[in-house]
């Protein structure tokens, strides 16, 4: 059970100076005769009223010495709120650090497993080189800086180009592999031969006629050109018509190759 | 200088005097100092009302502060080891 604070002690000795007040002129106003039997002395009752009066005072002592107390138990509080408020700002910034670190860690991790994987599949920058001249010499991959539309030369990837890519791929309908890409670059550009022999201005006077004879084309495409329709023979025209412009293509890999190898 | 001030307004004998010399005198003045000491009750109670700290007792407050100074020792001590934390620990 909690003690009885102050307050209320002070309070009901307030009330009971009262009481005893009011008693005391109650029995001083009503005449002797007229009091009961049973009423308190006076003399008693001016005792008690000087013995509450008393408490009063060591209550008041108490009171005093509880202020003194209540000052330090506030200043403590403030130094507690302060120290909270320290720790709160302290966490809000670890946690902004462990943020930002675990976000630096991530990335890191990141980037030593693309290391890892490039170290693990080592490409040549020969042959790298090769391939960037091959997908973009005839701005397959983007068009010319000073193409305007009108301009013959092709902002867009050919058809054949397209299923050589990654989409190509996903429909299945043309396996492709290394070799494949290699041997079948000559043939799929239908778009831009009809413009190269309209003379449209490709870049193709740096050709030579060795890479053109060097194609052949794969068993299982051979063998549908030669056992198809007239569609298919259309379409080996075509084909001889475009390797013209891989013959750029494959001239400039190899103008690039040498010029790697050169470096080495 | 406070204590004294609620001392004053917590002193009723002298009043009380006065209403009972009233009375024995059967003066006319009894309901005026009978007034006046109700009055003095009055503003007592409402001196007492806005005195600080009393609504504890004064064990309960000095337990008050044990518990304060308990917190701020943790919380200093918490604080104390955020500030000399290992920025990285690299011996794990």
């Amino acid at each position: 059970m909690a003690a009885i604070s102050t307050k209320q002690k002070l309070l009901q000795l307030i009330e009971d100076t009262e009481i005893i007040s009011k008693e005391i002129f109650e029995l001083m106003s009503t005449p002797k005769q007229q009091q009961r039997a049973d009423a308190p002395e006076t003399q008693k009752l001016m005792e008690l009223l000087v013995l509450k009066d008393k408490e009063i005072k060591e209550n008041l002592k108490i009171a005093a010495e509880q202020a003194e107390i209540q000052k330090t138990v506030d200043e403590l509080k403030t130094e507690v709120d302060k120290r909270d408020t320290d720790i709160r700002n302290l966490q809000k910034n670890l946690k902004e650090a462990e943020t930002i670190l675990s976000t630096a860690i991530y990335q890191a991790k990141q980037k030593l497993e693309a290391i890892r994987q490039a170290n693990n599949k080592t490409i040549s920058s020969e042959e790298l080189i090769k391939f960037a001249h091959k997908i973009s010499a005839s701005n397959a991959v983007a068009s010319p800086p000073t193409w305007t539309p009108g301009d013959p030369r092709r902002p867009y990837p050919t058809d054949f180009e397209m299923r050589l890519g990654f989409l190509g791929k996903c429909s299945g309908d043309l396996p492709i592999n290394g070799q494949q890409l290699q041997s079948q670059g000559s043939y799929g550009e239908p778009m831009s031969s009809n413009r190269t022999s309209a003379g449209l201005g490709e870049p193709t006077s740096a050709s030579t006629p060795s890479s053109v004879s060097s194609w052949q084309p794969p068993p299982e495409l051979h063998h549908s050109l030669s056992t198809g329709s007239g569609g298919a023979s259309g379409f080996l025209t075509e084909i001889k018509g475009h390797n013209k412009e891989n013959e750029d293509v494959g001239f400039m890999s190899s103008d690039s190759s040498s010029s790697s190898s050169s470096d080495e | 200088m406070a204590e004294q001030a609620a001392e004053n307004e917590l002193s009723f004998l002298a009043l009380v005097c006065d209403v009972l010399k009233s009375i024995e005198k059967e003066s006319h003045d009894v309901t005026q100092k009978m007034t006046d000491l109700k009055s003095q009750l009055q503003r007592a109670r409402d001196c007492v009302e806005k005195m600080p700290g009393i609504q504890y007792s004064k064990t309960e407050q000095l337990k008050q502060i044990d518990v304060l100074r308990n917190q701020m020792a943790v919380k200093t001590e918490l604080l104390q080891k955020y500030k000399h934390m290992q920025t990285f620990d690299l011996s794990q």
